[in-house]
């Protein structure tokens, strides 16, 4: 076969991110004598969920607020991973809206980078009209920020990753 | 309509009321404990949002969890389901209060039909007949006697502090009211802290009857008929029916009359049950109101074609009555539910685990609600119901061969449920005669015990 030249090399680069990001499975493309086959690894569904995973999941509409919420699946992805990496992950204990500093506009109570001790207040959670201070359950620093100024928290949901220490 | 309701609860009701907004364009809002995380209310809902730990107090019975969850799913409605906060006053006023509409009545009439004495004096008002019974604590052993020939023999003390069944003392005739009455006053003391009694009469051998009531928020109520549910274990039901075999034409009619008349009076809205105990001579007595909707309300939607989850929806959202129900309901056939545990069939321990196999059973006239699949778990941290089995048929006989098919095609593996004790009642030859009353499971379960120990 002829050695791809670069700019081939450029195109099937190109190429293979358009098939990912549209979740080609397989793709087969020939020219004279060349072919290009690709077969991208199928996703595997997590094993423990039964077949419900198939059903459709209650005709489940993009929703506005709890789409982010529910967004908290891919935050506990992240978190997960970042678990993975031996990092804390502070969890919110109550279920409402975030918010990133004490009011609009203000700085924010605590950046990645930063040091936190225990028992310092890194954000609040807004339930029920009252603004609960959400603080740090460990002496460290901030790695990671996973929610965004109003977004719904639920119970549990990952706020902050921080390299304790 | 509302646009989005929260249903605070979970299980095969928080299924069951997920269904009914579904199929009447509402979007659901689903809350859940840790433990429940794959649990079908949370997979089939529009939304869901997990609302604390696995212990009750944390999660469902959570006030301000619960309403921040309504708050920021922007819903319109919150509907209760049954137990849990459903029969909690504050917590229909914190939904009032937060603009939400409370699915039920509003939170003094739930008030008044929760304080027992109230309750009564409500429905002896309205002739509603109550259990006789002292008025209040009875303070000296003459009074009870005073009490107890107004009352009429056999009389029961109970404990005014009490419960469980301590400081309780059934009295048959006069001679034996002194020595009882002062027992009973110990073993109060002893238990509660508080000696003090009231009286009331002891029905010997009652049946439990309830009447399904539906009002709307515009003063029209209208009665559903009525439901047995004499087959108990302990004071949890395990076998509801419908209509019962007890009740006449005529006392339905007089009965349904008075208790509308009774529940426009106090002002109640949407679904309610009233609870009587039958004695042996037909005659029914009050003993309480359940201002929500109930397990057993399947076997009344059985025979008269109501979806009352349906009718609460539209009921909460303003609808009068005459357009939510046709103009006139009948009794057609009957209705038996048995309500599936996941419990030992013959210790009634709870068994908690993952569910290798579950085939519920189908066909005519056979209806389940469940919220439990294979591959399921149920947790240990909840009321052990896991399904409730509906037949329905076009009389008592027909509906009884049902349940058995029914109950011999539900295949449950990898936890105990009560399916087999089930059986074992439907083949009882009381049972099928509708010869019961609500001691009928005491005495069941002695003479199988007695059966069992020859063998042994």
């Amino acid at each position: 076969m002829n050695p791809l030249n670069p700019e081939d090399i450029q195109d099937l680069k190109q190429l293979i991110e358009f098939l990912r990001e549209n979740q080609v499975a397989e793709f087969e493309f020939g020219r004279g004598d060349s072919k290009v086959m690709l077969k991208f690894e199928q996703h595997q569904p997590s094993a423990g969920l039964p077949d419900l995973t198939s059903l459709p999941a209650g005709a489940r509409a993009a929703s506005t607020q709890i789409e982010s919420a529910k967004a908290g699946t891919a935050a506990g992805a992240e978190a997960a991973a970042e678990l993975d990496a031996g990092l804390h992950v502070v969890k919110s204990p109550i279920v409402g809206t975030y918010y990133g500093s004490p009011s609009p506009g203000a700085p924010p109570f605590v950046s990645p980078g930063e040091h936190v001790d225990k028992g310092q207040v890194i954000c609040i959670v807004e339930a029920m009209k009252l603004m609960n201070e959400i603080e740090s359950d460990g002496d460290g620093e901030i790695v990671k920020c996973f929610c965004s100024n109003g977004q719904p928290i639920e119970f549990g949901q990952p706020l902050f990753s921080i390299r304790l220490g | 309509m509302f646009r989005k309701v929260l249903v605070a609860n979970r299980g095969e009701i928080a299924l069951r009321i997920l269904n009914a907004c579904r199929e009447v364009g509402i979007r659901t809002v689903a809350v859940y404990s840790e433990a429940d995380r794959n649990s079908l209310h949370v997979r089939f809902a529009d939304e869901a949002i997990c609302i604390g730990p696995p212990r009750l107090a944390d999660s469902y019975l959570n006030v301000p969890a619960v309403i921040s969850a309504a708050e920021i799913a922007d819903v319109d409605a919150i509907h209760p389901g049954y137990g849990l906060l459903s029969e909690n006053a504050n917590f229909a006023e914190v939904c009032r209060a937060s603009n939400i509409k409370f699915i039920g009545p509003p939170p003094e009439v739930t008030r008044l039909m929760g304080e027992k004495e109230k309750a009564r004096q409500a429905m002896k008002k309205a002739n509603v007949p109550i259990l006789p019974g002292s008025d209040g604590v009875i303070a000296t052993t003459e009074e009870a006697q005073v009490w107890a020939r107004k009352v009429g023999f056999p009389v029961i003390l109970k404990a005014k502090a009490g419960g469980g069944g301590r400081g309780m003392r059934i009295v048959r005739t006069a001679e034996e009211l002194p020595n009882l009455f002062h027992a009973a006053t110990g073993e109060a003391s002893n238990a509660f802290g508080n000696g003090e009694l009231y009286m009331e009469k002891f029905i010997e051998q009652p049946r439990h009857i309830e009447f399904q009531m539906l009002a709307d928020e515009h003063g029209n109520v209208v009665s559903l008929f009525e439901r047995e549910c004499s087959i108990q274990r302990r004071h949890q039901k395990l076998i509801e029916e419908a209509p019962s075999l007890q009740v006449t034409p005529e006392l339905r009619e007089e009965l349904g009359r008075t208790l509308c008349r009774c529940l426009k009076e106090i002002g109640y809205q949407n679904a309610g049950t009233v609870e009587f105990l039958m004695n042996g001579d037909g005659q029914l007595y009050f003993i309480e109101m359940n201002t929500r909707i109930q397990v057993e309300h399947p076997v009344t939607e059985a025979i008269t074609g109501v979806d009352m989850v349906k009718a609460q929806l539209r009921i909460a959202a303003g609808e009068r009555l005459d357009t939510i129900l046709p103009p006139k309901i009948e009794i057609r056939g009957h209705a038996i539910e048995c309500r599936i545990n996941a419990e030992h069939p013959q210790k009634f321990t709870p068994s908690a685990g993952k569910i290798t196999a579950f085939n519920v059973p189908g066909g005519n006239g056979v209806r389940v609600d469940t919220a439990q699949y294979a591959e399921g778990v149920v947790p240990p941290y909840y009321d052990s119901l896991i399904a409730k089995l509906i037949v329905h048929g076009v009389d008592r006989a027909e509906a009884i061969a049902r349940m058995e098919r029914a109950l011999s095609q539900f295949v449950v593996q990898g936890i105990d449920t009560s399916v087999s004790m089930h059986q074992a009642i439907f083949a009882d030859a009381d049972f099928r005669a509708g010869r019961f009353d609500t001691k009928f499971m005491e005495r069941f379960l002695a003479e199988k015990v007695e059966s069992k120990a020859p063998a042994e």
